[in-house]
């Protein structure tokens, strides 16, 4: 797997869906750490939605980024994973990595394990535009650095990682099911952006909630959950989350593995033309 | 199922898709090492499904195939196995170098042999091109490079000057011929008849999914003989009866012309004899079929169509 795993690093690291990927989850974390330092010295005068300056420290910077990763790094893994996976059909590249010397399956699992590093990648990079961000706003606040610790920061990259890999995965299996990125990619988004949040507000009204439970095995329910779960007395936040963090890890664990062996069947099975 | 002289063989091979289209209908064929064998059909009578069949990318509905001594698609059977099917499939965002690079990373084949294969397929100076700026000429050309890159036993090239000028055409030729010299055996699949009878040493002809016919391009073309054209046609018909019985003439399709089975080195002898009884020779040739008639007869295709 080994001879896999170098050809697929080899021809992902110039990619530009992964390096363009990359950069627009630094732009958005910076934009978001840039809005709400706005927010935070310019209170609104009716005082609601206003953003505690705390929020934006160091030592609060892994709470804080969870905020660019959730929707819309979701989304943007969702995005990769279709391309990723749909470009092989697209380029015809599938008959050529098929008729070198590895299985099918050597070939997939090489190609996952490529991906589950770049997804760390998105995600290391996330934290550290994240880190840098809250050093410049703590610099100019005159506020002392403090780091939060290393346990919680691994744990927050740990988080993320698995929120961007099964995002990533349900854009490769859909893109594996098509044979095609731009369907994937457009069925995905869907339904991340709608077809859940429908779902979950249909299912919470019906028979009074009675079966809220279904939702909350939905991915992106367990990946909201996980993401909040990363909070402190400086936000605000004072909910109990329904979905607690150990289930939506259990739940999104379960979605990947699924996702994963469903995109390698595929592959396994269905004739190449 | 191999025996040690053939490379490819295929018993009963069939591929009907989901569609309920029958693609490959009981194919049994057999290549033998070193040679090039041609496989002819029109399009869309299975050369492709055949060729992906054997390299493991479809999977038979019935039947069995041995490719280089293993099953189709087994890892230790591609190790030895180069192909080209269809057009090449390369990342467009990448050089053609970095190209190969990634499938000599697949095949475990050190990356020192991708400048060799440059150099073959006369790529070298445009390798650091990326493939998606690339001719269609130079994308075939880097197809085979790939293709070789393991210096395959077996090398499968499916149509590879489609799409490609004459002068490329003629090039991608030239490159296959020199490919095929020596221990390598190449499986070469074409609609272009001229191509396949330059090329090979033996042909299939596949026709609606069926193999029609395997033979020697020799054999495929029939007995050599010489055409004389010549007046008086009668006289002429007579005197070339008495020198080589009657049965080895016949008029050629058009009352004007002669065709004897005979070597072509008798037709100094033949325009001698003639000559001599006042008969008036205005052709004398080495006459053959065309591997175009031969196709057009065994696939029923219509000449010119």
């Amino acid at each position: 797997m080994i001879a896999t795993i170098k050809a697929e690093w080899r021809k992902s690291r110039y990619r530009p869906a992964f390096l363009v990927s990359a950069g627009i989850i630094a732009a958005i974390t910076v934009l978001i750490y840039m809005l709400d330092w706005y927010l935070a010295v310019h209170p609104n005068t009716a005082g609601d939605r206003a953003v505690n300056i705390l929020t934006l420290y160091p030592d609060q910077f892994v709470n804080q980024v969870m905020g660019a990763a959730f929707p819309v790094g979701a989304a943007m893994a969702i995005v990769v994973g279709a391309l990723f996976a749909g470009s092989e059909f697209a380029w015809s590249t599938l008959k050529t990595m098929f008729t070198q010397r590895p299985g099918r399956l050597t070939v997939w699992a090489g190609r996952l394990v490529v991906f589950a590093v770049w997804m760390l990648i998105i995600t290391l990079v996330l934290f550290a535009v994240g880190a840098a961000n809250s050093v410049v706003v703590a610099s100019f606040q005159g506020q002392a650095i403090t780091w939060p610790a290393a346990v919680d920061l691994a744990k927050g990259i740990g988080a993320i990682w698995l929120i961007f890999f099964v995002n990533g995965a349900i854009g490769m299996a859909i893109g594996t099911l098509l044979r095609q990125s731009a369907a994937a990619l457009g069925i995905g988004l869907i339904y991340v952006l709608a077809v859940e949040i429908i779902a979950v507000r249909f299912i919470g009204l019906i028979n009074n909630g009675a079966y809220k439970w279904i939702t909350d095995e939905f991915v992106n329910q367990n990946a909201t959950a996980l993401a909040r779960s990363f909070t402190s007395p400086a936000f605000g936040r004072t909910l109990a989350p329904a979905i607690t963090a150990d289930h939506a890890v259990l739940v999104l664990v379960a979605y990947g593995i699924g996702l994963v062996i469903v995109a390698a069947g595929l592959l396994r099975l269905r004739d190449v033309t | 199922m191999e025996n040690s002289t053939t490379i490819v063989e295929t018993h009963g091979l069939t591929k009907r898709f989901g569609s309920g289209v029958l693609a490959v209908n009981s194919v049994d064929m057999s290549v033998r090492r070193g040679e090039v064998y041609g496989f002819l059909g029109p399009n869309g009578a299975g050369k492709t499904t055949t060729l992906r069949t054997l390299v493991g990318l479809i999977r038979p509905t019935s039947g069995a195939a041995t490719v280089a001594g293993h099953s189709p698609g087994d890892p230790a059977g591609l190790a030895r196995i180069g192909s080209l099917i269809e057009s090449p499939g390369f990342y467009p965002y990448l050089s053609g170098r970095e190209n190969l690079r990634v499938v000599a990373d697949l095949a475990s084949v050190k990356q020192k042999r991708v400048d060799e294969v440059l150099e073959i397929v006369e790529l070298a100076s445009r390798a650091g091109r990326k493939f998606g700026t690339y001719s269609t000429g130079m994308k075939q050309r880097l197809g085979v490079a790939a293709a070789l890159l393991k210096d395959p036993e077996l090398l499968i090239l499916d149509e590879p000057t489609n799409g490609l000028d004459p002068q490329g055409m003629a090039e991608m030729r030239k490159l296959i011929k020199d490919i095929g010299q020596g221990e390598r055996t190449v499986l070469l699949s074409s609609h272009l008849l001229g191509e396949v009878e330059q090329i090979c040493d033996r042909v299939g002809v596949i026709s609606n999914g069926k193999l029609v016919k395997q033979s020697t391009v020799q054999d495929l073309l029939g007995e050599e003989g010489v055409l004389v054209r010549a007046q008086p046609i009668d006289q002429a018909q007579e005197i070339l009866s008495k020198m080589f019985g009657p049965d080895a003439v016949s008029l050629n399709g058009d009352a004007g012309a002669l065709h004897i089975k005979t070597k072509p080195s008798q037709s100094a002898e033949i325009n001698r004899q003639l000559v001599a009884a006042g008969v008036g020779v205005s052709e004398l040739r080495p006459f053959e079929r065309s591997l175009e008639e031969v196709f057009f007869q065994l696939t029923g295709e219509k000449q010119g169509s």
